[in-house]
């Protein structure tokens, strides 16, 4: 017969477990079942890798406990995180071990180990003693650093933290219960049985020389039950708060080694994503739109609160740059964008239609090269880069085929991160005919944001596809484009949909390298901001987004650079209106550079 | 109390115009031009609207005056600073000389727009695009022409270029580019009659005397055309002609439309320096940049300094006629206010 | 007189009498006595910068797809304004959202703010 060590006590704990597991078990395989077929098929290919699963195993170690990825943004960040979930870890793995050293049997009810000193208040395991009230120090000063985070996010270099829902605040006052009832009830345990090490115990002393010794028994009772309670609070509340993160993460991190990926037709992974955030407010601080104060409850973790709990509202999923810096801080590695996406699509969909069969009337003349230049819609409006490719091809000896100067189609992306996915597709396959049919092998545009969902969405048979940049530097790197470094200075502005996007940085930088002094402003490559013209934003209106603007520009006239220089027709326009610095694309640097005449 | 100078910032019509006036009631004006000659902006225009009139014929007169009654003149006078309180005005030039006066009169004009910083009308891409300011100078050469030598057959001429367009950082309008569009068009007329002329416009702002019979002659007897839209892009094409875009918003239909030669009205701007003279002086701009009058009626060109006073387009955009006005009013008060001082 | 207009409108033929007369064919005329001001009510409130436009036609001179369809954003959004709103969700559905028009605005009117709330909020036809 198993001793079950049944006690009273133990039951507000107890129901805690079963409530937590039960619940968050269902919602885990439901999510993960109802997957779309491509996905569980990459889950059961995954799952046999070894080298995949331990990676995963690996990585939740790292990012579950260690909470390493915080560690990069924000330091004193990281040791909150880290003492509480490392430390809370640690204090069950070595309670857990005392305890089977102590029983000498593998099989000890969890609640033994939880509970040891109330039923054990004589063992005496080694070290264990002072190894435990170690572990509940470092736990304590994380608690310290999560309230102090709530009341004064200045400290840790933050200008605002998450406001949370009623679920969040109950587990939160329930959590921050917990360790100092531990502490409480251990320390009146030493008191009556003069036990403890050097913090249950010092303490323990003093309640014994302060209170009269009859009252301790009955405290103590009291204070084990507390401790019991705050523990099975904060359990049954993980589910309905923010705390499913400490579990959810773990599955999210396996199913993204297998490279299920969010969709922005949205699948059940894309709850498990929303449950693995953790509302650390990581993502508020580097959204312009809150250090604009132009909104401050549209930033990423309010939408994935708001849809975990109601549904957010279109004006909600609406109001977003969609740069992409929120997700590259982002320690879960949520896809944030495709999310947000996902959530217009579904808000969108019952009212938006869009009728495009006039597209089937366009047609575009006949290729004159195998190198074909799109300038895309907003690059019909910045024509000094057309012209300045012109000229750079001419010089270099390569024949360019401008495909939409006369007229081109929209390449979709921004229907697609309207959330009208339809509408962008329709566009998407029209376009992706014609440029087939065309028979180039080489695709250049100037525009980031048609050259990311060519790369993204486009099935273009092979056909090359490069940024202009990326063209003029092999160009150069080819010797077809003879350059002089001049003495004038660029202050090269990483576009969005370019840098975080699509990962090129290097190229345009090795490009004006090339042709005079390159500088860096104080936030570049991942880090750099929008320049609030993001089409992806439909509610801003112009003083808004030149506030935005502006606070960029400020960075670049900080470098005194001759001039600011970007690579998106999009970027361009909104800078030039906010500095008196020269603003201009990429390849009026190399023309201006090479010294080409007008072709 | 001896000395009752002013100093007169800026040599256009308007600054010429109150030294001039200043002499004439018997105070000592000091004018400072940046250039080397006097006359500012209108040295380089042909003609005037409504009348037609050389621009020669109004500045010429003003710059005799000048010499004849020995106002004294620095030219090519870069003003750097302007520093001193309520009594006393003291102007640095990047030479490192200085001048002192007990008030000054800021007559220091606009800028014109820099129209290839509107990117899509392709000023310095396609060679047939030209400012107001370029056909003017060709008025003036007598050469009015496309960049192969070609007469023009057919001209686009487009309103509001860096006026009431905030995606240019201008809100603000120019006042006169409505009629010097009106006039140009004559112009072209006159020299080629053939030749088809057609304005685009917002809204045309005849507001002057004169304006409208003009914009009538216009109409009828040159026939040209107006169109009320805004050209939204040009380009260029194969045989280096000009293709806009525009909507004909009173026909409701987009339009397309290939001329020889396309003419962008550049507007009136602030000068940049205007912020930082304001700021040293401790007088007010205008959200458009432009000095701000101590009110609208009376107090036009006067400031919130007792000492400084504000002439000519250095306050708004303005046609000459009234910058000149404007100056002989501002060199009243600013006598008034020398005399009264002890 | 009176005697004559009234023998007018007799006529000896009814066909005459009808096609006689100063009123206006209803449907011809913007009536905004009797306009339904909801949708453009609703739309001014989501984006204020509505308020601006000009009517300059720039946006419609730059579309992307008014260059290849019967799409013309500026009198669609007018006509919205006047409180015509019955027939307009169909052409409204041309838009490609590409962003030329917000771009080209010298009023800075946020015209896909205004095509996405109109999206929304215009009857279907």
């Amino acid at each position: 017969m198993v001793n079950l060590y049944f006690e009273p006590f133990i039951i507000p704990f107890i129901v805690g477990v079963v409530v937590l597991f039960s619940v968050m078990w269902t919602k885990f395989i439901s999510w993960i079942s109802a997957l779309p077929q491509s996905d569980r098929r990459m889950m059961r290919s995954g799952i046999f890798s070894v080298a995949t699963v331990v990676g995963a195993l690996w990585e939740a170690f790292r990012e579950c406990l260690l909470h390493l990825k915080i560690g990069r943004v924000n330091g004193r960040l990281w040791y909150m995180h880290t003492s509480l979930a490392f430390g809370w870890f640690l204090l069950i793995a070595f309670g857990k071990a005392e305890a089977i050293l102590y029983l000498k049997t593998p099989v000890v009810p969890i609640y033994v180990d939880v509970f040891f000193r109330k039923y054990f208040p004589f063992a005496h395991v080694g070290a264990f003693g002072f190894i435990m009230d170690a572990l509940l120090l470092f736990v304590l000063s994380g608690l310290v650093a999560a309230v102090v985070k709530r009341f004064r996010p200045s400290v840790y270099g933050m200008r605002r933290t998450t406001d949370h829902t009623l679920g969040d605040k109950l587990a939160l006052s329930a959590l921050w219960c917990i360790f100092p009832l531990r502490l409480l009830a251990e320390s009146f345990n030493s008191a009556i049985y003069d036990s403890g090490s050097f913090l249950t115990g010092s303490l323990g002393a003093l309640w014994a020389l302060l209170l009269p010794s009859r009252s301790l028994p009955y405290i103590n009772e009291v204070l084990w039950w507390c401790y019991s309670v705050s523990l099975g609070l904060f359990f049954v509340s993980v589910p309905i708060s923010r705390y499913l993160h400490i579990f959810a993460e773990i599955p999210l991190i396996f199913l993204r080694s297998f490279k299920v990926r969010a969709s922005v037709r949205a699948t059940t992974f894309t709850k498990l994503q929303r449950a693995a955030c953790s509302r650390c407010g990581i993502c508020i601080d580097p959204c312009q739109l809150s250090a604009e104060g132009i909104s401050l409850d549209t930033q990423s973790v309010y939408l994935l609160r708001d849809e975990r709990a109601k549904g957010a509202t279109l004006a909600k999923a609406d109001s977003c740059l969609m740069c992409g810096r929120c997700q590259s801080v982002c320690p879960v590695g949520i896809e944030l964008d495709v999310i947000r996406t996902s959530v217009r699509h579904d808000r969108r969909k019952a009212t938006s239609s869009f009728d495009y069969g006039y597209l089937d009337t366009v047609h575009v003349p006949l290729a004159t090269s195998k190198v074909g230049f799109f300038s895309g819609c907003m690059g019909r409006l910045t024509p000094s880069v057309a012209a300045s490719m012109r000229a750079i091809a001419i010089r270099s000896g390569v024949d360019i085929w401008f495909i939409d100067e006369a007229e081109g189609i929209c390449c979709g992306r921004p229907q697609r991160m309207a959330g009208n996915l339809d509408a962008a597709d329709r566009m998407r396959e029209r376009n992706e005919e014609l440029f087939v049919e065309s028979g180039i092998d080489t695709l250049v545009t100037s525009c980031p944001i048609c050259l990311r969902t060519f790369r993204e969405d486009y099935h273009l048979n092979g056909i090359r596809l490069l940024h202009h940049s990326q063209f003029i530097a092999e160009l150069m790197e080819q010797g077809r484009l003879d350059v002089e470094r001049g003495a004038a200075s660029f202050a090269y502005h990483d576009p969005c949909e370019l840098g975080r996007g699509l990962g090129i940085y290097d190229e345009p930088r090795v490009v004006l390298g090339n042709i005079g002094r390159l500088e860096e402003v104080a936030r570049s490559r991942d880090k750099a901001l929008c320049c609030g013209g993001s089409l992806a934003h439909l509610g801003l209106d112009m003083a808004q987004r030149d506030r935005i603007a502006a606070g960029v520009c400020a960075e670049f006239e900080a470098t005194g650079a001759d001039f600011i220089v970007t690579s998106c027709p999009m970027c361009k326009k909104s800078l030039s209106r906010s500095t008196e610095t020269r603003v201009i694309d990429i390849a009026e640097a190399v023309k201006m550079a090479v010294g080409v005449e007008e072709a | 109390m001896a000395a009752k100078r002013v100093i007169v910032i800026g040599g256009g019509v308007a600054g010429m115009q109150a030294a001039v006036a200043l002499k004439k009631q018997g105070v000592t004006p000091m004018l400072i031009e940046r250039d080397i000659t006097l006359g500012g902006k209108l040295c380089r225009w042909d003609r005037l609207f409504p009348s037609g009139t050389r621009a020669g014929e109004v500045v010429s007169p003003l710059v005799e005056a000048i010499s004849e009654t020995g106002i004294r003149t620095v030219l090519c006078g870069e003003v750097s600073e302007i520093v001193g309180d309520d009594s006393r005005v003291e102007v640095m030039l990047t030479d490192g000389s200085s001048y002192e006066a007990e008030a000054a009169i800021i007559a220091t004009g606009f800028d014109l727009f820099d129209a290839s910083l509107k990117e899509e009308y392709g000023y310095g891409i396609y060679p047939n695009v030209v400012t107001s300011v370029d056909l003017e100078e060709m008025f003036r050469s007598g050469a009015v022409v496309r960049a192969d030598g070609s007469e023009p057959r057919s001209v686009a001429i487009l309103h509001c270029v860096g006026s009431r367009d905030r995606q240019a950082g201008c809100g603000h309008c120019s006042r006169v580019c409505c009629i010097t569009g009106v006039k140009q068009a004559i112009e072209l007329k006159q020299l080629y009659p053939g030749c088809n002329v057609y304005n685009f416009y917002m809204d045309m702002r005849m507001f002057g005397s004169g304006y409208e019979e003009l914009y009538k002659e216009a109409q009828e007897r040159y026939r040209v055309n107006f169109i009320r839209g805004r050209i939204s892009e040009c380009s260029g094409t194969m045989d280096s002609r000009v293709l806009v875009k525009a909507e004909d918003t009173l026909a409701g239909r987009p339009l397309r439309l290939t001329v020889d030669m396309t003419v962008l009205l550049v507007g009136k701007q602030a000068p940049a320096s205007n912020a930082k003279f304001a700021s040293e002086l401790g007088i007010c701009v205008s959200s458009d940049g432009f000095f701000k009058g101590a009110d609208c009626f009376d107090g036009a060109t006067l400031t919130s300094r007792r000492n400084i006073f504000v002439a000519g387009t250095a306050t708004g955009p303005k046609n000459v006629g009234e910058s000149m006005n404007e100056a002989v009013a501002a060199a009243i008060k600013a006598a008034e206010y020398v005399k009264g001082l002890a | 007189m009176e005697k004559a207009v009234a023998d007018i409108h007799k006529g000896s033929s009814g066909t005459v009498a009808k096609k006689f007369g100063f009123t206006v064919k209803s449907g011809r005329a913007i009536d905004i006595d009797a306009a339904d001001m909801s949708v453009a009510d609703e739309v001014m409130a989501r984006v204020p910068s509505w308020s601006l436009c000009i009517g300059c036609g720039g946006c419609t001179a730059t579309c992307t797809a008014g260059a290849f369809a019967d799409y013309n954003f500026r009198r669609l959004h007018l006509m919205v304004r006047r409180g015509e709103v019955t027939g307009l969700r169909g052409r409204l559905s041309a838009c490609m959202l590409c962003g030329k028009c917000v771009l080209q605005c010298p009023r800075g009117v946020n015209t896909r703010g205004v095509i996405a709330a109109l999206m929304e909020l215009l009857p279907r036809d």
